[in-house]
């Protein structure tokens, strides 16, 4: 049964991974972070990206034919790319009321966003299951 | 092509790197910044709420307008309630019911880390609310939930700062955070988040906002996150002034002032002689 910590560290074992963090999307608060992050400052970062994974969270285009009102967030993964790296944020989907999504920081040279979609969304189920 | 215009959102503040710390020591409590440093145990009770420290690190936070990890927990029927209970009779100085809980196998460690994260920040956030009143600390008292995960002491000032700055970003009146809802009757009609819509549908003229997060089970500054936004929209207002005592309907017909109204009308006729 892993805690935040230990998901944080098996993100790190994906290829290419700098940074991993757990953050929630309402307050952009960083419940845990793991190596680095753009710019140096992991708090700075896990703001800027809640306010995107909000926004992705609560557009209706991105919704599921079937309304998603079931799901709560509709939106599985966010995947932004630029020159030199990948960003994945994974919604974490809990029991309990909460708005945290997984986000891993990958080197393009190196990073596999396939397979990263696939370990965070497991990565993703195991943390809140137990 | 149909362009649709929508206000930007606001962006969600990011912490002065330069000279943060110092300024978030000094303006949440001073208090607490000395504890930290002195790595002290016990509990810090202010007037909105109470931090617990071990060795100078918060392991818990309470206050009376979050709902407390048995409500997000039980809600949403993530626990069974008898599971909680147990946990929460049986817990002793040393085992908490955070290990109890989690030797019982019916909630995993990411889980109740990641519940009670969110409820230590969530009442931290008005236990450090500016107040009238010193806090006090004991020296020595624990809690009953045990540490789970301790957060530094910075971290948690630096987190209710960030919090108030994003509150006031999103609409600078603080009102709603406390006062009953109204639902306003907005021309047009922008259907809000589903998050949102869970918010508005117990917008009732009665409950505050710290109220209905805790009827939907959710985290207080999530939902003051929510109103504020519906706020903004102009979808929710806040009773002002705070409603007391109600005067019975007879009582409160309005006063009619003849000597107004008469000024009044002098007053229209002499517009209308111009």
């Amino acid at each position: 049964m892993p805690g935040i910590d230990e998901c944080l560290l098996e993100a790190m074992r994906l290829p290419g991974a700098r940074g991993a963090a757990l953050v929630d999307w309402t307050s952009g608060l960083a419940l845990g972070s793991v190596g680095e992050f753009p710019g140096g400052d992991h708090e700075a970062a896990a703001a800027e990206t809640a306010e995107v994974a909000r926004l992705t969270a609560e557009q209706r285009a991105f919704t599921p034919d079937d309304g998603g009102e079931g799901a709560d967030p509709p939106v599985e993964d966010l995947i932004i790319s630029n020159r030199d790296s990948y960003h994945v944020l994974r919604f974490v989907p809990t029991s309990f009321d909460s708005s945290v999504f997984l986000h891993v920081w990958l080197a393009r040279s190196d990073g596999n966003l396939a397979l990263a979609r696939i370990r965070l969304g497991e990565m993703a189920g195991r943390l809140v299951l137990g | 092509m149909i362009v649709v215009d929508t206000t930007p959102p606001p962006r969600l503040p990011v912490r002065d790197r330069t000279g943060g710390r110092e300024r978030a020591g000094g303006a949440v409590s001073p208090m607490l910044t000395r504890l930290a440093a002195e790595r002290a145990t016990g509990v810090l009770e202010r007037e909105r709420g109470a931090l617990y420290l071990v060795e100078g690190r918060v392991v818990h936070a309470e206050s009376p307008f979050a709902p407390g990890l048995d409500v997000l927990l039980l809600t949403h029927g993530t626990l069974e309630p008898g599971v909680w209970w147990e946990a929460v009779e049986r817990s002793g100085e040393e085992r908490g019911a955070a290990r109890l809980l989690l030797d019982t196998g019916r909630i995993g460690r990411g889980a109740l880390e990641v519940c009670h994260l969110g409820a230590l920040y969530d009442a931290a956030y008005f236990a450090l609310a500016p107040s009238s009143t010193p806090g006090r600390f004991r020296y020595g008292a624990g809690h009953w939930f045990g540490a789970l995960r301790p957060v530094p002491v910075d971290a948690v000032e630096r987190e209710t700062l960030r919090r108030r700055e994003l509150l006031d970003r999103l609409w600078p009146d603080p009102l709603p955070d406390s006062a009953p809802l109204l639902r306003a009757d907005p021309a047009a009609d922008p259907l809000p988040p589903s998050r949102q819509r869970a918010v508005l549908a117990l917008v009732d003229g009665v409950r505050t906002a710290p109220e209905i997060a805790r009827e939907l089970g959710r985290p207080a500054f999530p939902t003051l996150v929510d109103v504020r936004r519906l706020a903004a929209a102009g979808l929710v207002t806040a009773r002002f002034p705070p409603p007391v005592a109600q005067p019975p309907p007879a009582l409160a017909l309005p006063q009619v002032n003849d000597p107004d109204i008469t000024l009044l009308k002098r007053l229209r006729d002499a517009l209308e002689a111009l």
